[in-house]
């Protein structure tokens, strides 16, 4: 799948069926820091990733 | 009704949504969390539209250090009650409106009291943990709440309205760490000014709102990016007081 990491990068990675969690920990990702979105939509991390699916990080911020 | 004076001030937007629009904005209580930099930009705005009566809560003091963004606040206002000098500031700008200036930290305590009577909330505050007690005093008053938050050169925004979209906690199910983040007064002007239109919009019925759609401001690329989100029928903060749509299939048990 296609990964567009948090600073716009991009990435392929063989994770098909991987939940979201264990592909953010792999890549070393707090899971707290970010946001998922698969093909545009915002998921749980404990949903999963096809093979197809572009998988977009975002670090979303806090302050005011 | 609208006074003379009133339809010379706002002769310009009411082009765009009339005087009945007008109207509903000088009848609309808005409850603003926080007169730091996004809540200036939010405050400015809202005052300008002629939205009727502001109240303005933040427990801080002027500090040298927030006069790049905190666009309220001059450098005669160092030290003063942050609450005090918007309300100076904005009557300055607007002195039909009303504005209510509260020098207090906003509690669980005390939230319920503080957005009493109000009709929305503008979220200009600077941590996740006040974030979702708006988002839970929005949610059990049924009052809608425009989310903004910056990080130096990126920003983000939506807007919740209670039982018809993802709430605050849908959307970001739990709080990042804290820290000190950079802040740039441009970055709180964009954020600010999409969260006021969102606003602007509600009231006056104009419009396509942020529901369930978080934007996303990347400053430094100068890239807006858009995506979508949906309630989460498993929410601690929404699920219980508005449960999910009985025509979506996942919540007919």
């Amino acid at each position: 799948m296609l990964i567009v990491m948090p600073d716009g990068s991009r990435r392929m990675m063989e994770a098909e069926g991987s939940r979201i969690e264990d592909i953010l920990n792999s890549l070393g990702i707090n899971p707290v820091e970010v946001i998922v979105a698969i093909n545009g939509r915002i998921v749980s991390e404990e949903e999963t990733a096809g093979e197809s699916d572009e998988l977009k990080i975002v670090r979303f911020v806090h302050g005011g | 009704m609208l006074s003379d004076a009133e339809r010379t001030r706002y002769s310009r937007q009411i082009l765009l949504f009339g005087e009945e629009g007008q109207k509903r904005l000088k009848k609309t209580v808005v409850f603003l969390a926080g007169a730091g930099g996004l809540g200036s930009a939010m405050a400015f705005y809202l005052a300008a539209a002629g939205f009727g009566r502001i109240r303005i809560v933040d427990c801080d003091q002027v500090d040298l250090s927030n006069l790049n963004r905190q666009i309220l606040h001059g450098v005669s206002d160092l030290n003063r009650d942050k609450a005090l000098s918007a309300h100076d500031a904005l009557m300055g700008l607007n002195s039909e409106i009303e504005v209510d200036a509260l020098v207090e930290t906003m509690t669980e305590e005390n939230i319920d009291r503080l957005v009493q009577g109000c009709d929305i909330i503008m979220d200009g505050m600077d941590s996740f943990a006040a974030r979702y007690m708006l988002n839970r005093a929005a949610l059990k008053s049924r009052i809608p709440l425009f989310h903004g938050a910056i990080s130096g050169y990126n920003g983000q925004a939506t807007t919740v309205v209670p039982a018809r979209t993802a709430c605050l906690r849908c959307i970001f199910p739990r709080a990042p760490p804290t820290s000190v983040f950079p802040a740039l007064g441009s970055t709180c002007g964009v954020i600010g000014s999409i969260a006021v239109t969102e606003a602007v919009k509600y009231v006056t019925g104009t419009g396509r709102l942020l529901e369930n759609r978080l934007v996303l401001w990347d400053g430094k690329n100068a890239c807006l990016d858009e995506l979508a989100c949906e309630r989460n029928p498993l929410c601690p903060d929404c699920s219980s007081l508005y449960p999910s749509d009985p025509s979506d299939k996942r919540s007919d048990g």
